[in-house]
């Protein structure tokens, strides 16, 4: 921190809040919250007079409670910038400390809050992770116990510039410990609590008892432990120097600390597996090694940052193994544990990845994005003429369309991704997608449904998943029904309910109605709301008794070439299970239906200038006299 | 990955039964073990870890010898303790209930009835709390036929209550629970003498 803060390029901003981000991709501007420190910057030199001065004690926060400090503070010897810092909830305004400033003149107990704009061309979110408090389990008994402690107290323990020089002291009686237990999986892996592994807690255990080992040689360690986990080049051989310095490690997760409440003494009960005999062994303090977790306020930065969560809380990547810096909204980049528990090399290589990213931007005067971006038709759009509506606002994933009643809704290209959510779900048709057009997509509709519409699979598939299932079927030589005519659109959020309608006005005989897998969309949400909208369709054509089978819904990745074809084929059988004519009284039935629903469509600019042009070319390849 | 798996293996009969359908997520941590009463303070072989590991592998005969299977009371002391929230005693239940189906009788007591005074009242039946007794008409040396109180081996747990709630004395753990031995043991433990005989 202090390098950063010495490079002239750099500059670092404590003790400063994000309050709002707006803006997109190279034009962010970001409103910060500069709190005051009641003490000038400018003035004050780091003397630390007013520390001296101050009469007022509380508990640091930066010694995990373990030791004082005054309201008048800096939270740590290395803060940078050595400015002092006035804590105006414990202060007691005796103004010892401005006497003690004297001449300098320094503390200014005037300053308030500063909101400050900033105009920002990319992010790095780098927040960290927060730690599980293990006081809700009680088994454990922490906080009613005192000699059992987190591993944070423990790391300001062993700290030489620590509350006690580095001193190893167990809390209830001041003595050097001898026996001491270091219990994994503290509300990780824990389906109670944090279901998920914390990654790196293991190797942090070792060193931990390794460091205790190297200041203490007489203490014995205990590791407890479900399953230790190195993974990484040389961590295994950590694990077996620890093995081979003495410290035990005994496979099994503790039942249950207690304590004798005269000594202090704590006994763990485990089972130990490679036994298969429950054991019950006495020690003086014993270090809880809690879960990592995302940071207490993540879900307030996720909603300022509008970047999404992944199950769990922490912030959700583009994608997991292609860009894991990259958060879906393009500028946003992510570095360490914000993203999800990572150690110190895979952090610091994370870091460095989000800050090559970012300097792409910064050293573009443009920026390229996918070209199917969402364009709204103001004279179309109702909130123009004074309707409530902002569907399309609450469609996007990406936060992309401003929606102010009395306007017309607005797309910020830049941050648009094309998932086309907000054109499938306008129900005035008053966006299009370029490129997917409803002009586009129902020539493609008519095209394909030209001859013999009743005897054809139309299959609606997203660019991402579905559609490379539908490529590895092929690519994979899987046979499936040859009466299959496959569509593209970016997303099943696209899929919108006119097109359904239309092709069933046409006398499609089934469509599949097809998609990724929830987890992995690549538009955040995006196959949310084309499900959502996928089973208000099945419902609706339930009500109007369509044969089952006709209309079907299947998520498929692109992994799942074996799936597509078998659905296609299933549906193909489901086809053939509906004797011809009934099947053409049906489509006919149900023509009309469809057709109520279409009253709109014919109004979106350049759909029936579209039809025209279909007709002309589909009368062509039938063979039909061309009118003149 | 079902496709692949025989319905009628030990861990498939386990998962179809409600309560053992949890079976695969142990990743063997021992804390159920640790945790319970039986296995501290009676019977140092008794390890539900190990009962689920047995019951994975499909090891059909050591998991029904399992003193495991037998003992478990389903005081469920484990299953708040357990980080993957797997219901051990129904694991454990489906797996003695597989025992029983399977022709395995309970080598541990279980409450018996004394068919020579039991009026059938019913008392226990509704006390029971593992619903093991019910009341059944057969032929009894000397009364003829009538209903009487009968015990299911498979499903008693041996806690008592049955013996307890009985008005006649009719229902019982075997000798060594009886009335007589456990008021002496209790005025042991008070230091004072039987004051009545």
């Amino acid at each position: 921190m202090v390098d950063a803060a010495r490079q002239p390029l750099i500059e670092v901003k404590t003790f400063t809040e994000v309050e709002k981000v707006e803006g997109y991709v190279g034009n962010f501007v970001v409103t910060l919250r500069e709190k005051a420190k009641y003490v000038r910057a400018d003035r004050c030199n780091g003397c630390g007079a007013c520390t001296k001065a101050c009469p007022v004690e509380i508990p640091n926060y930066f010694e995990m409670n373990l030791a004082p400090r005054k309201a008048a503070y800096i939270p740590m010897s290395q803060a940078v910038p050595l400015i002092y810092n006035i804590d105006m909830d414990a202060c007691i305004h005796c103004y010892k400390c401005v006497e003690a400033c004297g001449a300098l003149e320094a503390i200014d107990f005037s300053m308030e809050d500063k909101l400050v704009e900033q105009e920002i061309g990319a992010i790095i979110v780098a927040t960290g992770f927060g730690h599980f408090d293990p006081s809700p389990m009680t088994e454990y008994g922490f906080g009613r116990f005192p000699n059992v402690i987190t591993a944070m107290e423990m790391e300001r323990l062993n700290n030489s510039a620590g509350p006690t020089h580095g001193a190893l002291i167990r809390p209830s009686d001041g003595k050097e410990p001898e026996h001491i237990a270091i219990i994994n999986c503290v509300g990780s892996r824990d389906k109670r609590y944090n279901t998920s592994c914390s990654n790196f807690c293991c190797m942090y255990a070792i060193k931990n008892a390794l460091l205790l080992k190297q200041m203490h040689p007489n203490t014995e360690i205990s590791i407890y432990y479900i399953d230790i986990r190195t993974p990484s080049k040389g961590y295994e051989e950590f694990y077996d120097r620890a093995r081979e310095s003495g410290i035990r490690f005994i496979q099994g997760r503790p039942s249950e600390i207690t304590e004798d409440p005269d000594t202090h003494q704590l006994f763990i009960s485990s089972e130990d597996i490679t036994l298969g005999k429950v054991i019950e062994r006495e020690y003086d303090m014993v270090m809880l090694n809690q879960a990592a977790i995302p940071q207490p306020d993540q879900n307030h930065m996720s909603s300022v940052l509008n970047v999404a969560q992944s199950p769990g809380g922490w912030f959700m990547e583009y994608h997991p193994k292609l860009r894991p810096m990259d958060s879906p909204t393009d500028g946003i980049f992510f570095a360490g544990a914000c993203q999800g528990p990572k150690d110190i090399p895979a952090s610091v290589a994370q870091g460095s990845a989000a800050a090559s990213r970012a300097s792409r931007i910064l050293h573009s005067d443009s920026w390229q994005i996918e070209p199917t971006v969402a364009v709204v038709w103001p004279d179309r759009c109702v909130s123009a003429k004074g309707q409530a509506c902002g569907i399309c606002a609450r469609a996007c994933p990406y936060g992309a369309i401003d929606y102010t009643k009395g306007l017309a809704a607005e797309v910020i290209t830049a941050k648009c991704h094309g998932c086309g959510a907000c054109v499938g779900e306008c129900p005035h048709d008053s966006i299009t997608q370029l490129h997917y057009t409803d002009a586009q997509v129902l020539a493609q509709i008519r095209t394909l449904l030209a001859i013999e519409p009743e005897k054809k699979i139309l299959a609606f598939r997203c660019q991402w998943c579905s559609y490379g299932g539908a490529d590895l079927a092929g690519t994979s030589h899987f046979e499936y029904s040859a009466n299959e005519r496959g569509l593209r659109v970016m997303c099943s959020a696209r899929m919108d309910a006119d097109l359904i309608y239309e092709a069933y006005r046409l006398g499609a005989g089934a469509i599949l109605y097809s998609g990724c897998h929830p987890q992995d969309c690549h538009y955040i949400t995006g196959q949310i709301a084309g499900a959502k909208r996928a089973a208000r369709l099945e419902k609706m054509f339930e009500r109007l008794q369509m044969s089952p089978g006709r209309f079907r819904v299947e998520w498929i990745s692109a992994a799942e070439g074996d799936k597509y074809a078998r659905v296609i084929n299933e549906m193909q059988a489901a086809l053939d299970a509906i004797p011809e004519d009934v099947l053409k009284a049906e489509i006919e039935r149900l023509k009309p239906e469809m057709a109520k629903k279409l009253t709109k469509l014919g109004d979106v600019p350049g759909v029936a200038q579209a039809m025209v042009q279909v007709d002309f070319i589909v009368d062509e390849m039938l063979g039909k006299a061309v009118p003149a | 990955m079902s496709g692949f798996t025989d319905p009628n293996v030990l861990s498939e009969r386990v998962k179809a039964i409600p309560g053992g359908d949890m079976l695969m997520l142990c990743y063997s941590c021992g804390t159920c073990t640790s945790k319970c009463m039986i296995q501290t303070k009676l019977e140092s072989s008794y390890n539900p870890r190990r009962l689920i590991r047995e019951a994975v592998f499909n090891m059909d005969d050591d998991a029904f010898a399992d003193k495991t299977t037998w003992l478990c009371t389903a005081c469920d002391l484990c299953y708040p303790a357990c980080p993957q929230k797997i219901h051990i005693s129904g694991v454990i239940n489906a797996v003695k209930a597989l025992a029983v189906e399977s022709g395995k009788k309970n080598p541990y007591q279980v409450a018996r009835v004394d068919e020579s005074t039991c009026v059938a009242c019913g008392l226990c039946v509704k006390i029971c709390p593992y619903e093991a007794i019910s009341l059944v008409e057969k032929r009894v040396p000397f009364r003829g036929t009538l209903t009487v109180a009968s015990v299911d081996a498979g499903k008693c747990m041996a806690c008592g209550m049955c013996t307890a709630a009985c008005r006649s004395t009719s229902i019982r753990l075997a000798e060594d629970y009886n009335d007589a031995e456990l008021i002496d043991t209790l005025l042991s433990w008070l230091g004072t003498e039987r004051v009545f005989s």
